[in-house]
């Protein structure tokens, strides 16, 4: 019979009326992301040795590394991520291979002005001459010590 | 002395209608259409070009954002391609992950052409209906790659993560709930006596046209074209896959669009097979960390969503692809529409549209 | 108790200017204006709960709340639309035909409210209690095609063109099926006036004796508000928004608003020639009747939304072909068979 859709679309829409409702209510109620969801990044600085194989490997060269040579050790002078560019397509965290660079839960990353969409993880003023020195003046002097052990020991050794 | 004129239309960039940024320039003689003019191009974005200075890897985030809507798919056609040059072998539970993965894609992009074709005959609520059950779906998608839209989640050689445990059980529900979805979708759409009065008979493409003009997917297969890259030249494990393959009889913007719900019921039966089928194992094929493929170019095609999906890859040895270009099938699609408008009403264009399913980030690239 | 709330206040309004000493004729004048504008107010303050109403109704059957933040379960979101569409920017257009462009909008609320001053609201409620009321309704409610056309042509813009165009031509086709229906009604009571067509439902209302012209009535009342299934009028997925194209602010609002008062006036004919008007059903008398007829509109404008959020839109030759010749031929054997039913019913002697 003509109308049979017409009445079919009726009873659909009417049971709809009467079901309960999917919004989420947004600041009221919040809905829980999944925990590989793609956030704002997160930097453990502990973890990070300053390689830079999370900036060669962002499509977009939106993170941007300093670091300067504390004695032996790398540190990072300064981590910007320019937010504003990155694709959030996770190449930088899957590079770290220390598990330093990660992602959050927070979606809210919207700003008033520009200039505070980058993320500054680390800005730290690099390291003065005199502490260079005085971490090389101590490297060295771990080395001679470590030397004159293996010295001891090699003597010891030789005795015994 | 009396006489009519025709005027010229712009169905403009700033449109409702047009599924993006898209140009129609029409002639109207009244409300017919003498002649139609699609002007594509507002979208361009360069990726082909960008993707010359990335390396092989890092193309993959820029495929993702051509038809945003299958992601997944985007991924694989560029994938494959890195990987039929190179010649890596990809696993058997990666290829299955893809398989899953890529349905689930499908799936969504019909769902988003359903609903936006609803809204654009004028039923809105068909479009908010497809609209929160595509919402199961980007959350599985999520569970599994961490974002919901542009995925990244295809790796040259596998797939980046293994499927977390809690996607089993949400996977299970989905497929359970589906398929009363796509009735209700039959019932408020498809059994709709004035949608049928306003998609049947309308912008009919014969067979011999569709395969002349180098169409795909749902529209081919709307015209009785038996073409389907997956059962005509199998790529991955579809081999293995048992599905069929939806035809329209009457080339309309009906048939293109029933098709279109069908083929949403076969990609569930795909998934349900793979889940079935699923082994253990690596998900990643030893590939060296920094990828140089051999010289040589190479053409390898999926069947995406809006049909047949390719991608040409020419490497010069370096670790950056001297060329990419992509087959993009919402732009093939759309070089028949000059002609297929003409003599139609304005709403009937719209209706033309809508039954083609473009992506303007395809279509642009 | 509340039945005769208003004739009391209008009986109480006229014995005191009585006893303050006014002619008889300044009395009449001043009683008249007060009924209008305090028609006029009841109808604003309804048209702006339909707007409530109507975004509500939409979002339940979509399965989402819609507004509910603004005011207690968001009653006040009508204000704060209001708030925003005076506060939009308004640009001027050289090419614009200013006169016409301008006087639409405001011309638009004019049919509406003049069929108003008939419509009985209640037992003894209309405020003007005319012979020929269903005749003056149909004489002025064609007047509206004319001032929406006028609009779209003075915004010079091939959009506004083409929906004014499809105005004319809708509103124009539809409007014979709408009186038609309405034919059936008038040759049971053999009367124009409102209140007697009402009164003549005391025994079954004409719902039931005349299904068919109750159905033609809905779809071309549906037709003649520019609702879906016919909304190519301001089919948003087509011309933007037809002959409101070019329109912003309050101009956009009032064309909207008349559009409300147009689906109020539309339910309440339906009310009044189809569904018994203010006469209880079950003998509830209990409701004032004035209850029953408000409660009987907001059925009908129910079901006016109901059927916007579930259709498609038709395309404008189908529009056409089904007015002219589908309806009408269903109402010219409609008025057929209520004739020959008529003459069977007197000669049997029911």
């Amino acid at each position: 019979m003509f109308g049979k859709g017409l009445i079919k679309g009726l009873e659909i829409t009417w049971g709809w009326f009467w079901r309960k409702k999917v919004t989420v209510e947004y600041p009221d109620e919040k809905l829980v992301m999944s925990p590989r969801f793609h956030g704002r990044f997160e930097l453990d600085q502990e973890k990070c040795i300053a390689c830079g194989l999370c900036a060669n490997a962002c499509p977009n060269k939106v993170i941007q590394i300093e670091k300067a040579k504390l004695g032996k050790k790398q540190i990072l002078i300064k981590y910007v991520m320019r937010i504003e560019y990155c694709l959030f397509c996770g190449l930088c965290v899957e590079a770290c291979n220390k598990d330093a660079l990660s992602f959050s839960s927070v979606i809210d990353m919207n700003q008033y002005y520009r200039g505070k969409v980058r993320l500054t993880m680390v800005d730290r003023p690099a390291p003065t001459p005199e502490e260079i020195a005085a971490a090389e003046a101590e490297e060295a002097a771990k080395a001679a010590a470590a030397q004159a052990a293996a010295a001891k020991a090699k003597a010891k050794g030789e005795e015994g | 002395m009396l006489k009519t004129q025709t005027y010229t239309l712009n169905l403009g960039p700033q449109h409702p209608s047009t599924h993006g940024v898209f140009q129609i320039v029409l002639e109207l003689d009244g409300e017919t259409v003498v002649k139609a003019t699609p002007v594509p191009g507002y979208l361009h974005r360069g990726i082909e070009k960008l993707a010359e200075a990335r390396t092989y890897t890092q193309v993959i985030p820029y495929t993702d954002r051509m038809d945003y809507m299958a992601g997944m798919l985007m991924n694989w056609g560029y994938v494959g391609a890195v990987e039929k040059l190179m010649g890596v072998e990809v696993p058997d539970r990666a290829e299955y992950i893809r398989v899953i993965v890529g349905e689930l894609s499908r799936i969504a992009s019909h769902l988003i052409a359903t609903g936006a074709y609803a809204g654009d005959i004028g039923g809105l609520t068909g479009f908010i209906y497809t609209f929160r059950d595509r919402e199961d779906v980007i959350d599985m998608l999520e569970m599994i790659s961490g974002s919901r839209m542009t995925f990244s989640y295809f790796r040259i050689g596998g797939v980046a993560e293994d499927l977390p445990p809690e996607f089993f059980p949400a996977i299970k529900k989905f497929i359970e709930k589906f398929p009363s979805c796509c009735d209700e979708y039959d019932g408020l759409i498809t059994g709709n006596e004035i949608f049928q009065v306003r998609t049947k008979h309308v912008g009919v493409i014969t067979p011999e046209m569709a395969v002349n003009y180098s169409l795909s997917g749902p529209v081919l297969r709307g015209s009785g074209v038996n073409f389907d890259l997956r059962k005509a030249r199998p790529y991955g494990i579809y081999d293995r896959m048992d599905f069929e393959v939806p035809l329209g009889c009457n080339g309309d913007c009906f048939d293109r669009y029933s098709i279109r719900i069908l083929e949403m019921r076969q990609s569930l039966r795909i998934i349900e097979q793979a889940l079935e089928q699923l082994p253990e194992g690596p998900i990643m094929a030893k590939v060296p960390k920094v990828i140089k493929p051999p010289v040589g170019d190479v053409y390898y095609e999926i069947e995406s969503s809006k049909g047949l999906f390719g991608s040409y890859v020419v490497s010069d040895g370096s670790a950056k692809p001297y060329r990419v270009h992509f087959r993009r099938p919402s732009y093939i699609n759309l070089g028949y529409l000059g002609k297929l408008c003409e003599g139609w009403k304005i709403a009937d264009v719209i209706a033309i549209l809508g039954s083609i399913d473009i992506v303007l980030g395809e279509v642009d690239c | 108790m509340g039945e005769n709330i208003l004739t009391g206040i209008a009986a109480g309004l006229r014995g005191l200017l009585d006893g303050a000493g006014v002619p008889v004729l300044w009395n009449d004048v001043i009683l008249m204006v007060v009924k209008v504008v305090v028609i006029l107010l009841f109808i604003t303050v309804n048209i702006l709960w339909l707007v409530y109403m109507e975004r509500r109704v939409c979002a339940f059957i979509q399965c989402r709340l819609g507004p509910n933040r603004v005011g207690p379960k968001g009653l006040l979101q009508s204000f704060a639309d209001m708030g925003k569409l005076l506060s939009k920017e308004f640009t001027w257009n050289r090419y614009w035909d200013k006169v016409v462009y301008f006087l639409s909008p405001v011309l638009i609320f004019v049919p509406p409210f003049m069929i108003y001053a008939i419509v009985p609201f209640g037992d003894n409620m209309a405020a003007v209690n005319m012979n020929i009321g269903l005749f003056y309704f149909a004489a002025v409610s064609s007047l509206g095609s004319i001032i929406l056309w006028s609009g779209g042509w003075a915004s010079n813009n091939k959009y506004s063109l083409i929906g004014a165009m499809r105005v004319v031509a809708q509103m124009v086709s539809y409007e014979l099926p709408l009186m038609l229906a309405l034919l059936g009604v008038v040759m049971l009571t053999g009367t124009l006036n409102m209140s007697e067509i009402v009164n003549a439902q005391h025994g079954v209302w004409f719902i039931f004796t005349q299904p068919l012209a109750f159905l033609i009535y809905f779809t071309a009342g549906l037709a003649e508000t520019n609702r879906t299934p016919f909304c190519l009028v301001e089919g948003e997925s087509e011309i933007i928004a037809g002959p409101y194209t070019e329109y912003s602010g309050m101009g956009y609002s009032m064309f909207m608003l008349a559009e409300y008062a147009s689906v109020m006036l539309i339910s309440a004919m339906c009310t009044v020639a189809f569904l018994g008007g203010w006469l209880a059903p079950f003998g509830l008398t209990f409701i004032p009747s004035w209850i029953w007829f408000f409660l009987k509109m907001y059925v009908m404008i129910f079901v006016f939304m109901w059927v916007r959020w579930t259709y498609p839109r038709l395309r404008v030759d189908q529009l056409m072909g089904f007015g002219w010749k589908v309806l009408i031929p269903l109402c010219l054997a409609n008025i057929f068979v209520t004739g020959v039913g008529m003459y069977i019913y007197r000669a049997i002697g029911w």
